[in-house]
């Protein structure tokens, strides 16, 4: 008997990328508790609003309300909801510790150091609400009615300390898609197109996802052939199923309370453009590459999200990914529901050379360099480095690594451009271990070289680079006698402004918190 | 019969749930029902079973899975959610089972109306069906006699007022002893049906019934 997953159960956040379905804008919202009865009365007041993940046998799209709402909570904020100290003790220590305690192991030292972060994350937080959007009306309109609804209870409070920019603080954070020419995009800060990959699980269907390239490499071969590719076990995203170890992961108690959720962390990100184009000018000078080029190795894409390992040349990456944005438009402007599934078919098939792809015939890095950003954070069962049949199957040293990513760019960047002021990405990923998942790759992939076997390189674009020692190796297409480049001197792009690490329940366990009925006997 | 101690019967039943498919997957059944079940635990003293004679004790809770022992045993999955109900009582089967559906026919029909199967319409069609989900099996729970409940909680009334008496009239004079004690009897009524203990009440407010 196939192992059913409880959809009604499960936010759909999880399960959901609101993005693909047009919800372009969100606000998020920290809360801190002061009284453990008020704080369970406002978990109810919220239960109503709690979008949960659709029936996946009928469309998805016209089944999510307009605005939707999550909740998550911190380690603390489940102790002062009085959840039982057996049940507390039960959460993993990453957890527990937050991810202020646990910022060495993710890097974030000198310009990521907390006391550069937003204030808000150097407080004690304990409910984070996402609200997600497809207007902004949709969003103002039900934020003010939550916003009512925290007022009137004197047990909780919105936590203030979100920089906005203009030298004063929020209560909350926007986030929203970029705009070009009014038109939005899927862009981030730098001008990559983002977010386009995550896992394919077991439970997941075609509207949320696709195996090829979001499951697990289970043989070599053609990458946009399915049968190369398997859907990941449900535990390594969800708790309470069996994940890649053919175990269940490890959980809170009772079981009740962990089934169905998972683990989710929150990070605001700045970006420094200035500083990321004045460096890919600079090596233009020095090295003699073209600049969009070396935006490409950087990263592993394009900045129109091609792949460079399936196009190294950027005519065909522009005209694929021309194809790609028209596709997404023929979705955008669909009447009915039926156009929408027949561009959303149109769609999945252009963006197989989005996504279905691997680095089989690229091994020594000649297209896309061994060490950029995309091709770190998820090597697509790389690291056999050609040497078939190392392991049990090609994805055996990534399938536990494997993140599900969320979130949205916030503030502006428009030229001339500039390190300061707010802008960057907020980064949500769901696992079902923050550790072995979302911090190993921090640490290991993203501030490490070790796996790549690039010794202390660290991720070009990502990495912790201190006082601009980056250094990135640019493998040279050895059939074409080209030689390799030694990129040097590169600063930090990315700075952390702070987050922190959440618990994100089923349907079950946010009605077991609200009423205290958490027993972990 | 394994099911049974003397007077004392233990019933298990294992009652299939139906998946959220039924309702075009607009919402999910068991979560509904371990909603209803978590009302009992929420608001003291609400469990409907404290209406049905002859009930020691009662248990309702979800089967959600069997537990996946992990690598190398096979992963087995159950085809449905159950509900698990289990009590102990005092008789025969089909007598408790009738009584228990005239106290809570609207009970009965609100906890079993996401089970496979379950139409039922009378007391007989419920002994039907429960005894179609039967299990038989020795699952005793400790601490009842073998009297009918009626007889315990009269006994359980009479030892906690008795207990009062003593701490109250500890080294009085033997003829006011005399006349408390007469009082006393008066008062419990020993021989007599009530007062009583009520049924199903798990603290020491307003334990007494007095008709």
């Amino acid at each position: 008997m196939e192992n059913r997953i409880d959809y009604h159960d499960i936010q759909a956040n999880l399960m959901v990328n609101y993005t693909d379905f047009g919800y372009l804008k969100a606000r998020y919202l920290m809360i801190a508790i002061t009284n453990g009865d008020k704080g369970r009365a406002f978990v109810s007041d919220m239960q109503k609003f709690i979008t949960h993940t659709p029936n996946p046998h009928t469309n998805i799209a016209v089944q999510l309300p307009k605005v939707t709402t999550n909740i998550a909570f911190t380690y603390n904020g489940l102790k002062k909801l009085g959840l039982p100290v057996l049940t507390l003790q039960s959460f993993p220590d990453e957890f527990i510790i937050g991810m202020r305690g646990r910022r060495t192991i993710l890097g974030f030292d000198e310009e990521s150091a907390a006391e550069h972060w937003d204030e808000v994350f150097n407080k004690e937080i304990h409910i984070l609400l996402t609200i997600d959007a497809k207007t902004v009306e949709a969003l103002e309109n039900h934020y003010q009615e939550i916003y009512s609804i925290i007022q009137k209870n004197d047990g909780i409070h919105l936590l203030d300390g979100f920089n906005n920019g203009q030298g004063q603080t929020t209560s909350y954070q926007d986030a929203s898609a970029l705009y070009e020419n009014g038109y939005p995009t899927s862009k981030e800060h730098f001008g990559y197109t983002d977010g386009i990959s995550n896992p394919f699980f077991k439970g997941m269907t075609e509207e949320m996802g696709n195996v090829l390239g979001g499951g697990k490499k289970i043989a070599y071969g053609d990458p946009r052939s399915e049968s190369n590719w398997a859907a990941l076990e449900t535990g390594e995203f969800i708790l309470g199923y069996k994940d890649e170890a053919l175990e269940y992961p490890v959980a809170p108690m009772p079981p009740l309370l962990s089934k169905n959720g998972t683990f989710m962390t929150f990070s605001k990100f700045h970006e420094n453009v200035e500083s990321f184009n004045q460096y890919l000018d600079h090596a233009v000078d020095k090295y003699k590459l073209d600049k969009e080029i070396l935006a490409a190795k950087f990263v592993g894409r394009w900045r129109n999200g091609a792949p460079i390992t399936t196009f190294p040349n950027k005519e065909d990456a522009d005209k694929v990914a021309t194809q790609r944005q028209q596709a997404l438009a023929a979705m955008a402007t669909a009447q009915t529901t039926e156009e929408l599934l027949v561009a959303k078919k149109h769609f999945n098939e252009i963006n197989k050379d989005f996504i279905a792809f691997d680095y089989d015939k690229d091994v020594a890095g000649g297209n896309c360099p061994v060490g950029a950003h995309t091709r770190r954070s998820n090597p697509r069962g790389s690291l056999e480095f050609g040497n078939q049949g190392a392991f049990d199957t090609p994805g055996a040293l990534d399938n536990r690594r494997r993140i599900i990513r969320r979130g949205l760019p916030y503030g502006t960047s428009t030229p001339p451009y500039n390190n300061k002021g707010n802008h960057g990405t907020i980064i949500i990923t769901l696992t079902a271990s923050i550790k072995r998942q979302f911090e190993f790759v921090f640490q290991q992939w993203i501030n490490y070289g070790n796996d790549f076997k690039l010794a202390n390189d660290k991720d070009p674009l990502v990495g912790n680079h201190v006082r601009n020692n980056g250094r990135m190796v640019l493998q040279g297409d050895s059939s074409k006698g080209e030689p390799p480049h030694f990129l040097c001197d590169i600063p930090r792009f990315i700075e952390s402004r702070g987050g922190e690490y959440f618990f994100l329940p089923s349907i079950t366990a946010i009605n077991m918190i609200a009423q205290g009925l958490v027993d972990p006997t | 019969m394994p099911n049974k101690a003397g007077n004392l019967y233990g019933l298990t039943t294992l009652c299939p749930l139906l998946n959220s498919s039924v309702h075009n997957d607009t919402f999910s059944p068991v979560i509904r029902l371990r909603e209803l079940l978590e009302q009992y635990n929420i608001v003291a003293d609400s469990s409907p079973m404290r209406l049905v004679p002859n009930t020691y004790l009662a248990r309702f809770f979800i089967l959600d899975d069997v537990i996946f022992q992990s690598f190398p045993y096979q992963e087995e999955h159950l085809k449905s959610k159950y509900l698990v109900f289990t009590v102990n009582f005092h008789g025969e089967l089909e007598q408790y089972l009738e009584g228990m559906y005239n106290a809570i026919p609207t009970d009965i029909a609100s906890i079993w109306r996401d089970a496979v199967g379950f139409n039922v319409k009378d007391a007989q069609s419920f002994t039907t069906y429960i005894k179609k989900c039967q299990v038989e099996t020795t699952f005793l729970f400790n601490g009842s006699t073998d009297m009918s409940l009626a007889d315990q909680l009269k006994s359980l009334y009479i030892k906690q007022e008795f207990s009062d008496f003593v701490f109250k009239n500890q080294g009085v004079e033997p003829s006011v002893l005399l006349q408390e004690f007469k009082k006393f009897i008066q008062m419990t009524n020993p021989t007599e049906s009530f007062p009583t203990w009520k049924a199903g009440v798990s603290d020491l407010n307003d334990i007494i019934q007095y008709k």
